[in-house]
C-alpha cells in the first residue's frame, strides 16, 4: 500500500482538503481558520483501563478535575448583584457570585464551621447572603462573616479564619471559568490559541439559546471523544460529510477540526463501503436540499455552499438583527470545534453554534454529565437577556424529546448512541485502544497531557 | 367542588414574562409570576423564615429566596431546595381579557 512509504500522520483522504474549500469561498474565513497545524503524536494504544478503571478516575479527580480550569458558567447567569450559580465536579462544590456590579467571585461551597454544603441545589440561584441551614451560620456576598448565632462561643473565630473560601476565578468569551486549585497560574496559560483565535470570532456576543444537560452511560473521555472526530460521521450519521476533516493540534491543551457543511469531497469516501455519495455523487442542488436553509433551483455555476450562505446572512441577519454582511462563508456554515482541556469544546460557527461541556456525574466513572449549549449571535452592544434554565434529560431519554433542537435531535441522539456499547466493551478488551494517526490525533492530544498531569 | 374566589389581581399587560407582583388579599401576600408558562401564584412568604420572596428573583419557573436561597417551583410551590423543605400554597390564577384573577380561596 502507498500508505507505507509516507512518514506516519502525513497520509490524508483523497480529494480537495478543507483548506481547499476555504480558499474558493465566497466570502474568505479569518486567518485563524486558514492555518493548520498537525504534527504525528505517535501511534501506540491506549490502555482501555483508562475509561473504566477506579483508582485512573481518582488520579484524575486528584491531578486534573482539581487543578484545571473549567467554565461553570455563563456571564449572563449572573446579571444581577446576588446571582448565583453552583457548579459540581466529583466531591466538589463551588458557588459563583456576582458581587457587585463589577465583581464576581467563587467559593467552594462548604461551611467553614463544620463544613456543611451551603448551596444544597446546582445551577442557577439567586440570595443576598448565604447562610449554612446547619447552625444558621452567614456570609455576605463578599465573603466575609456576617453572623455568628451564639458568638459568645466562638471568640476564637475571626474573617480571616472563617470567611468563605475562595477559588480562583476568571472570564472570558462570556464564560466564568473557575480553578479549584489554590496555587492556579492564570487562565490564559491553559488557552493557548484561543484568545487569538476567536478575537476574530468573539462568544461574549452571544446568549444561550438552548441549554441541555443530558447524563450519559459512559466515561467522560469516551463520551468526549465522540465528538472530537468526524471519521463516525459516515456510519454512525450516514452523512456524507467528514472524511476530509481538518484536524490541528495547538499545544498541550487546544485542538481543532473542521469539517465542511455545504459541499464534501466523494474522493474522500474512495474505500468506503458501496458507491453511495461516490458514485454517483451529489449535485449541488441535492446538497443544498440536505441544508436548513431556505431553498430555489441553482443556476449554472452557483454552488450549495455559497448559496446557503449567502441565504443565512440575509435571512437570520434580519431575524437577529446582526450583521453577517462580512462573515465567511466557514464561520457562517462549518462544523468547527475547538476542544479545551480537560473538557470543554467551542464552535465559533454560526450554522452550528454550540457549547459542549463533558464532566463525570459525582464520582462514577461509568456515567458523565453532557452540557450542550446553543449560543445565538446578538446584535453589537445588546444586552443577555435572561438565560434559560437547562433541560434535563436522562439516561434513556431521547435529544428528540427537546423540541428546539429540531433536526439536531436524532444527530444527539446517534452520536451517543454508541456509548453504552463502547462503555462495556472496554471492560472486556483483550487489547489497547487503537487511533487514527490524524483524524483521531485530537484524541490522542488529550490523553497525552492527561499523562502529563499525572506525572507531576 | 372546592372553594373559589377569584379575585382581580393586576393587568396582563403590567406583567411581562420573567416579572413578579405580591398583591395582598383576604390577609395573605400572594406572589402572582409570569413565566414563560403562564401565570401561576403562590404564597409571597418563604416556608422556611417567612422571608418575602417578592424581594427575591424569578429565574425560570424557580423563585428565588434573598435571604437564605432556597427555591420554589412556582407552578406547584414545590420547595427545590434546602433550607426549605415545605411547599408553598398554591393558589388557581385565571386571565379573562386583559385582566388576571387569582382564587384567594383554594
Amino acid at each position: 500500500m502507498t500508505q507505507t512509504t509516507l512518514d506516519p500522520g502525513s497520509a490524508r483522504a483523497p480529494g480537495p482538503s478543507i483548506a481547499d474549500t476555504l480558499r474558493t469561498d465566497a466570502i474568505p474565513a479569518p486567518a485563524p481558520l486558514l492555518e493548520t497545524n498537525y504534527s504525528f503524536l505517535g501511534n501506540t494504544d491506549l490502555d482501555p483501563q483508562r475509561y473504566t478503571s477506579k483508582d485512573y478516575f481518582q488520579l484524575e479527580m486528584d491531578k486534573v478535575w482539581t487543578k484545571n480550569w473549567q467554565w461553570a458558567c455563563r456571564e449572563e447567569h449572573l446579571q444581577d448583584v446576588g446571582d448565583n450559580h453552583v457548579y459540581d465536579i466529583g466531591d466538589f462544590s463551588v458557588i459563583i457570585v456576582r458581587v457587585d456590579e463589577s465583581t464576581v467571585k467563587a467559593y467552594l461551597n462548604s461551611c467553614t464551621h463544620r463544613g456543611t454544603r451551603l448551596l444544597g441545589a446546582t445551577g442557577s440561584g439567586y440570595s443576598q447572603a448565604f447562610t449554612c441551614p446547619f447552625h444558621g451560620w452567614s456570609w455576605e456576598l463578599s465573603g466575609s462573616l456576617r453572623h455568628v448565632p451564639g458568638r459568645w462561643d466562638f471568640p476564637h473565630i475571626s474573617d480571616e479564619t472563617h470567611s468563605l473560601k475562595e477559588v480562583s476565578c476568571e472570564s472570558w468569551g462570556g464564560f466564568i471559568f473557575i480553578n479549584i486549585d489554590p496555587n492556579a497560574a492564570p487562565l490564559a496559560e491553559s488557552m493557548d490559541v484561543i484568545p487569538e483565535h476567536f478575537s476574530h470570532f468573539p462568544l461574549h456576543q452571544r446568549r444561550i439559546k438552548l441549554h441541555v444537560e443530558k447524563i450519559l452511560p459512559a466515561n467522560w473521555k469516551a463520551a468526549q471523544e465522540a465528538f472530537m472526530e468526524a471519521y463516525h460521521n459516515f456510519e454512525t450519521h450516514d452523512s456524507p460529510n467528514g472524511a476530509n476533516a481538518q484536524y490541528d493540534v495547538f499545544g498541550s491543551y487546544v485542538s481543532r477540526f473542521i469539517h465542511n457543511i455545504g459541499n464534501y469531497s466523494p474522493q474522500s469516501l474512495s474505500d468506503y463501503p458501496g458507491d453511495k455519495w461516490r458514485d454517483p455523487p451529489l449535485t449541488e442542488q441535492e446538497l443544498l436540499s440536505m441544508l436548513a436553509v431556505e431553498q430555489r433551483p441553482l443556476k449554472d455555476g452557483e454552488t450549495a455552499r455559497a448559496v446557503a450562505a449567502a441565504s443565512m446572512r440575509k435571512n437570520l441577519g434580519a431575524e437577529l438583527d446582526v450583521d453577517f454582511s462580512q462573515t465567511s462563508d466557514s464561520i457562517m456554515l462549518d462544523s468547527i470545534e475547538y476542544h479545551m482541556f480537560p473538557n470543554m469544546f467551542f464552535f465559533p460557527g454560526v450554522l452550528v453554534p454550540m457549547v459542549y461541556r463533558f464532566r463525570p456525574l459525582g464520582n462514577d466513572v461509568d456515567k458523565c454529565i453532557f452540557d450542550l449549549m446553543i449560543l445565538e449571535p446578538i446584535p453589537e452592544g445588546a444586552d443577555h437577556p435572561e438565560p434559560p434554565e437547562p433541560i434535563r434529560l436522562e439516561i434513556e431519554q431521547s435529544y428528540t424529546e427537546v423540541e428546539e433542537l429540531g433536526w439536531l435531535g436524532k444527530v444527539y441522539d446517534e452520536d451517543t448512541g454508541n456509548l453504552q456499547l463502547q462503555q462495556q466493551g472496554f471492560k472486556i478488551a483483550r487489547k489497547g485502544i487503537t487511533l487514527g494517526n490524524y483524524q483521531e490525533a485530537r484524541i490522542r492530544r488529550v490523553h497525552m497531557t492527561l499523562d502529563e498531569m499525572m506525572e507531576k | 367542588m372546592t372553594n373559589a374566589n377569584y379575585e382581580f389581581a393586576a393587568h396582563v399587560k403590567d406583567l411581562p414574562v420573567g416579572k413578579t407582583k405580591c398583591i395582598v388579599a383576604s390577609d395573605k401576600e400572594i406572589l402572582l409570576c409570569h413565566i414563560a408558562e403562564g401565570f401561576f401564584a403562590v404564597d409571597n412568604l418563604c416556608s422556611h423564615a417567612a422571608e418575602r420572596l417578592s424581594a427575591g428573583k424569578l429565574k425560570g419557573h424557580k423563585i428565588l429566596c434573598p435571604l437564605h436561597g432556597a427555591a420554589f417551583d412556582v407552578r406547584d410551590g414545590c420547595a427545590l431546595s434546602r433550607p426549605a423543605t415545605l411547599p408553598l400554597r398554591s393558589y388557581g390564577v385565571r386571565v379573562e381579557g386583559d385582566d388576571i384573577l387569582i382564587n384567594t380561596d383554594p
